[in-house]
């Protein structure tokens, strides 16, 4: 029984890892190659191939959105692309993907381990506080869990495109981590306990890391033009609140089916 | 607390726990390697993610 629950949350996870990687081709991805071909120019990939030439974008750009659904579909085929050099800028450990997956599998594998993590940890908290994700408060779970792991965050840290300004990468991590470990004990205190004290607890956990401020960046110019940071902060946020929605539901659905005595 | 509102999943207490607690285990560690691992084989594999998820990169 402890196998079957936790492969059941690993299965809703690895589900809602496919559509997250489909979500994220529409909007985000599109995004983030936009971003990339403003990011100065940083020696290239130290793993590319001499011969392969760089994604075509320049002369492609010119014409309409087609030409743009080609670069991708060019990014996403070619092993490196050169939207990993500014990885290298200094660093001596060779980067590269993973067993020479392309881009796009590399993408599609991190967000089918990122869907199994997150999906645990939702089986996990649901476990031990001992409320259970059904279908019908799926929707809600996966909501909180957004909340919790990304829209309180980007409160301080908005998700990044590359090549924006950011303060050193520990303080950051650092940080980011506090916000959501404080935010899902402060969401927990506020949605599932009814004591007025454990509320209020629950406004100071929330509070407490705004309070104390994210580590923002000494200098905040940047190459990315600002409107691709607003339109992928938005774009992020709402491809992860649709991805833990479909976390929520799912995990819901597969423990009402599956896990259920009755 | 809220231990009746769990009749809906066959665990004792003790296995709740402890399938909760290996479930956190396993997830923290899943998460951590796609979204915080200092490598740059990681970072680069999973790159997109960690920008799309909003994880602190680079």
């Amino acid at each position: 029984m402890i196998v079957k629950t936790l492969l059941a949350a690993i299965v809703a996870g690895l589900i809602a890892g496919v559509f997250m990687t489909a979500a994220q081709e529409l909007r985000v991805t599109p995004l983030i190659l936009h971003a990339e071909e403003f990011e100065g120019e940083a020696p290239a990939a130290p793993g590319q191939p001499a011969g392969e030439q760089p994604a075509p974008t320049d002369h492609q750009h010119s014409s309409l959105s087609g030409a743009s659904t080609l670069s991708n579909a060019l990014a996403a085929i070619s092993p490196v692309t050169p939207a990993y050099a500014h990885e290298h800028e200094g660093e001596p450990e060779e980067g590269g993907i993973m067993f020479g997956m392309s881009r796009f599998s590399g993408t599609l594998a991190a967000n089918l381990v990122t869907g199994a993590g997150f999906s645990l940890l939702l089986a996990g908290i649901s476990l031990v506080i001992g409320y259970p994700i059904t279908l019908a408060n799926g929707a809600l779970w996966g909501a909180f869990g957004w909340l919790a792991v990304h829209l309180l965050p980007a409160v301080g840290l908005p998700p990044e495109l590359p090549g924006f300004p950011a303060a050193e990468l520990g303080d950051r991590q650092a940080w980011w981590l506090a916000t959501v470990l404080l935010s899902a004990a402060g969401l927990y205190l506020l949605a599932l306990r009814r004591e007025i004290v454990a509320k209020l607890a629950g406004l100071v956990l929330v509070a407490a890391p705004h309070l104390y401020g994210a580590p923002l960046p000494l200098d905040i110019s940047s190459n990315v033009p600002a409107v691709l940071g607003a339109e992928f902060a938005v774009a992020a946020l709402a491809t992860t609140l649709a991805f833990w929605i479909v976390l929520g539901i799912v995990s819901g659905f597969i423990n009402d089916r599956f896990l259920r005595v009755n | 607390m809220a231990t009746s509102t769990v009749s809906s999943i066959p665990l004792s207490l003790s296995d709740r726990l402890a399938t909760g607690i290996i479930a956190l285990m396993i997830g923290a560690f899943l998460v951590f390697g796609v979204g915080l691992a200092n490598s740059a084989v990681l970072h680069d594999t999973a790159h997109d993610t960690r920008h799309s998820y909003g994880f602190p990169c680079h």
